[in-house]
């Protein structure tokens, strides 16, 4: 039997007239990851392009998992850095892994449940832009989010952020960025970014003041001249090589510089982002940092993006 | 000689290229006449079934504009007239006698051309039944016998794949294309003749004829991207446009008299065993490229190109306009994960396939590749848009019926080439969307 007749059995129910015709995005959006359709083109043009949003969607996964893979890394290094044990590979992979893990689990769950009660109600397609939205939603967040929180976050975002002004494609603000601006202003003693946050090994009762400092922006703050942050920051302990390449504590996904780099050409030069949207913020951020340049430079230019 | 570069738009790397082979068809029993496929007409029947007809003789007429008539491509009996849906004429088909009489039309010598008025080479054009090859922008209706254009674009070349080559069709007729473009400045003061600079090298014999050459992608050569490009006032927007083919057929009707029942077109595609030019008879039935279509196939059948052509079938007959016979496979299969498959065979526009690396043309189906989803606004269909409105918004203004809106983002320059719906990777119909606005806006402004 091959596997497709397993769907060709099952899919009346879910299409008009079967038992479960109210569930067909959910059903639409399982099949299609296994098999493509087989819908033609009923007018000019009569060729289409390959990519779809899945694919489109996919590749930022894709290019999401290095994150993803370094995140867990980095959270168990620090775990265990900080809880005076030595940073061997594997231990810091497992610890990772059980603190970063679950947060990943809960925000797809969270995520894909109000997805597919919105589709279902508002009769649209469950959009893979939801797997995004999961992946980045805890990629923002400090290791040591509690559970119920990642849950709540990520309810406001996709709720908030996107499924009331009618799902994908419609709304106006990110929804992992929502999700994460909400619980920053709802949670601030566990997100407010002044702490280092570092998931201690429970394991052998670790002083969790020894973990607690403040994060590089909120050391850069306090220098006088910005001639002076990166000294300053060096001294601290985070030199510009250690920033770079993201072995430092800070929210999961967030830390490595390298990574966000890598991604960002990756998508841009597959023509999924768009240079002048991502690196316009990043060029008005650091334009802004220095305000001799911003004044002189960013407002006449204003008139020509 | 200008030359117009027109830097977006989008070639397709598609195999299946007629070749300049000059195929052979046998004459046909019938020919037809497809008004289900010339746009903007309401037919009024003229002819019954049994009816006898020669070249030239009145099947119908459009019921808004009578003197828009439309004759008969073959001498013989109507053998059937076949309705569609609400009564909508499909086809009037003739059974052609072996012996076909014709219709004399006056004829008309080059002195001739200089002295009649223009009044009287417009009422010729339209008895000839030949006034439905003038098209006007921005709607691209049939153009209106009321006003002198402000010019009239003679483009030879297509690049939509695929379509006849202009070295092809105008061979040994350069004499009777002059006669055309001649009769062409009659109607307007200003004919500008476009081709591709390869082509231009290919008609030494027209050279001083050809005006501009045009370089760039898929739809370059259109005659709305033309105007778009090289306009110096609102008023060439209302410029006029006659494809190169049938240049030569207003001219063989003025200067020898007789109704034209000759074109050259191409039968092209990946799923069709040979490829080339073909010269058939107008109305041929496409029956008779059967024999180069791949057997044992789900094969879509078009008529014209794969972006701007119709569906049809080999029962059905090639169109006034129509020029092409493309043949693709229909693709209705189910690929297993497809959407991560490396895809070195599988042509795209964005770089996210291996196909980037591949330089070779590949074979194009008409499977949508995904499913239907909301805009998620990537832009695609900003860079390829030809004529720069940004299809993203227009088609939602246009679902939104802010029409003031969709025409300040240039709805009345889309050229209706189809880039923006191929590119789409949420795979909206925004083409469709767009062209049927553009039909309504335009109705409504010719009703008033």
């Amino acid at each position: 039997m091959k596997p497709i007749s397993i769907f060709d059995k099952i899919r009346p129910h879910f299409e008009k007239g079967g038992r479960f015709s109210r569930l067909y995005p959910f059903y639409e959006a399982i099949e299609t990851i296994f098999y493509g359709l087989d819908h033609v083109t009923g007018q000019g043009p009569h060729v289409r392009d390959n990519l779809d949003v899945k694919r489109f969607m996919t590749i930022v996964i894709v290019v999401l998992i290095p994150h993803l893979m370094f995140g867990i890394y980095n959270t168990g290094y620090h775990a265990r850095l900080s809880a005076g044990l030595p940073p061997d590979f594997l231990p810091v992979i497992t610890f990772g892994f059980w603190v970063v893990m679950p947060m990943v689990i809960v925000t797809y769950a969270v995520g894909f449940f109000w997805e597919a009660l919105f589709a279902v109600v508002r009769k649209h397609n469950i959009s893979e832009g939801l797997f995004v939205t999961c992946m980045l939603f805890p990629l923002t967040l400090p290791p040591t989010t509690p559970l119920w929180q990642v849950a709540i976050g990520i309810s406001f975002g996709v709720v908030i952020g996107k499924e009331v002004f009618g799902g994908t494609g419609r709304n106006f603000l990110n929804p992992a960025l929502t999700g994460r601006a909400f619980i920053f202003f709802a949670y601030p003693a566990q997100m407010s970014g002044d702490k280092v946050w570092i998931a201690v090994s429970q394991v052998k009762d670790a002083a969790v003041d020894a973990v607690s400092g403040a994060t590089p922006l909120a050391i850069a703050t306090l220098v006088e001249s910005p001639a002076q942050v990166e000294q300053v920051l060096a001294e601290s302990g985070y030199s510009f090589s250690k920033m770079f390449w993201g072995l430092y504590p800070g929210s999961i996904g967030s830390t490595s510089t390298f990574l966000c780099l890598v991604g960002s050409l990756v998508l841009i030069v597959a023509g999924i982002a768009s240079i002048a949207l991502s690196w316009g913020v990043f060029l008005a951020f650091w334009l802004q940092a220095d305000s001799s340049i911003f004044w002189l430079v960013s407002v006449p230019w204003l008139g020509w993006v | 000689m200008n030359l117009i570069r027109v830097r977006k738009g989008y070639n397709l790397k598609i195999s299946g290229q007629p070749s300049q082979e000059m195929l052979t068809v046998n004459k046909p029993g019938k020919v037809a006449v497809v008004p289900e496929r010339i746009p903007f007409i309401k037919p009024r029947l003229k002819v019954g079934k049994g009816d006898t007809v020669k070249i030239g003789s009145l099947l119908f007429e459009d019921k808004r504009r009578p003197f828009l008539k439309f004759l008969s491509p073959g001498g013989g009996i109507v053998d059937a007239i076949d309705f569609g849906p609400r009564r909508v004429i499909q086809k009037i088909v003739i059974r052609l006698d072996t012996d076909e009489e014709s219709v004399d039309f006056e004829s008309l010598s080059e002195n001739d051309l200089d002295t009649i008025s223009r009044h009287e080479l417009v009422e010729k054009i339209l008895g000839g039944g030949l006034w439905s090859f003038l098209h006007g922008l921005p709607s691209r209706d049939i153009a209106s016998t009321d006003s002198e254009p402000p010019a009239i674009f003679v483009v030879l070349d297509d690049l939509e794949p695929f379509q006849p080559e202009p070295s092809v069709y105008l061979h040994d007729k350069d004499q009777l294309f002059v006669f055309g473009l001649k009769v062409l400045r009659r109607l307007s003061p200003r004919v500008e003749v476009f081709a591709r600079p390869e082509s231009v090298r290919r008609l030494k014999t027209l050279d001083g004829h050809i005006t501009g050459r045009v370089t760039g992608r898929y739809p370059a050569d259109d005659p709305g991207v033309l105007v778009y490009m090289t306009r110096q006032s609102s008023k060439e927007n209302r410029t006029w446009y006659i494809r190169g083919q049938d240049v030569l057929l207003i001219a063989h009707l003025l200067k020898h008299g007789k109704y034209p029942t000759d074109r050259t077109m191409v039968i092209g595609g990946s799923a069709a065993r040979r490829t080339g030019h073909i010269r058939v008879r107008l109305g041929m039935p496409l029956a008779a490229f059967q024999p180069f279509a791949e057997p044992g196939m789900d094969i879509r059948w078009i008529t014209g190109g794969v972006f701007q052509g119709y569906p049809t079938g080999p029962d059905s007959y090639a169109g006034l306009y129509e020029t092409a016979v493309t043949l693709i496979p229909e693709g209705r299969h189910r690929e297993f994960l497809s959407f991560v498959r490396p895809g070195f065979n599988k042509p795209s526009y964005s770089r996210t396939f291996l196909s980037w690396f591949n330089g070779s043309d590949q074979p194009f189906d008409c499977n949508i590749h995904g499913g239907v989803r909301a805009c998620i606004a990537c832009g695609n269909c900003v860079k390829v848009c030809p004529v720069d409105i940004l299809p993203q918004l227009t088609f939602k203004a246009v679902l939104a019926e802010a029409v003031e809106e969709y025409l300040a983002l240039g709805l009345m320059d889309c050229v209706e080439c189809g880039l923006c719906s191929y590119v789409c990777p949420a795979k909206i119909e925004l083409s469709s969307v767009l062209a049927d606005a553009r039909r309504q806006y335009h109705q409504e402004q010719s009703q008033t």
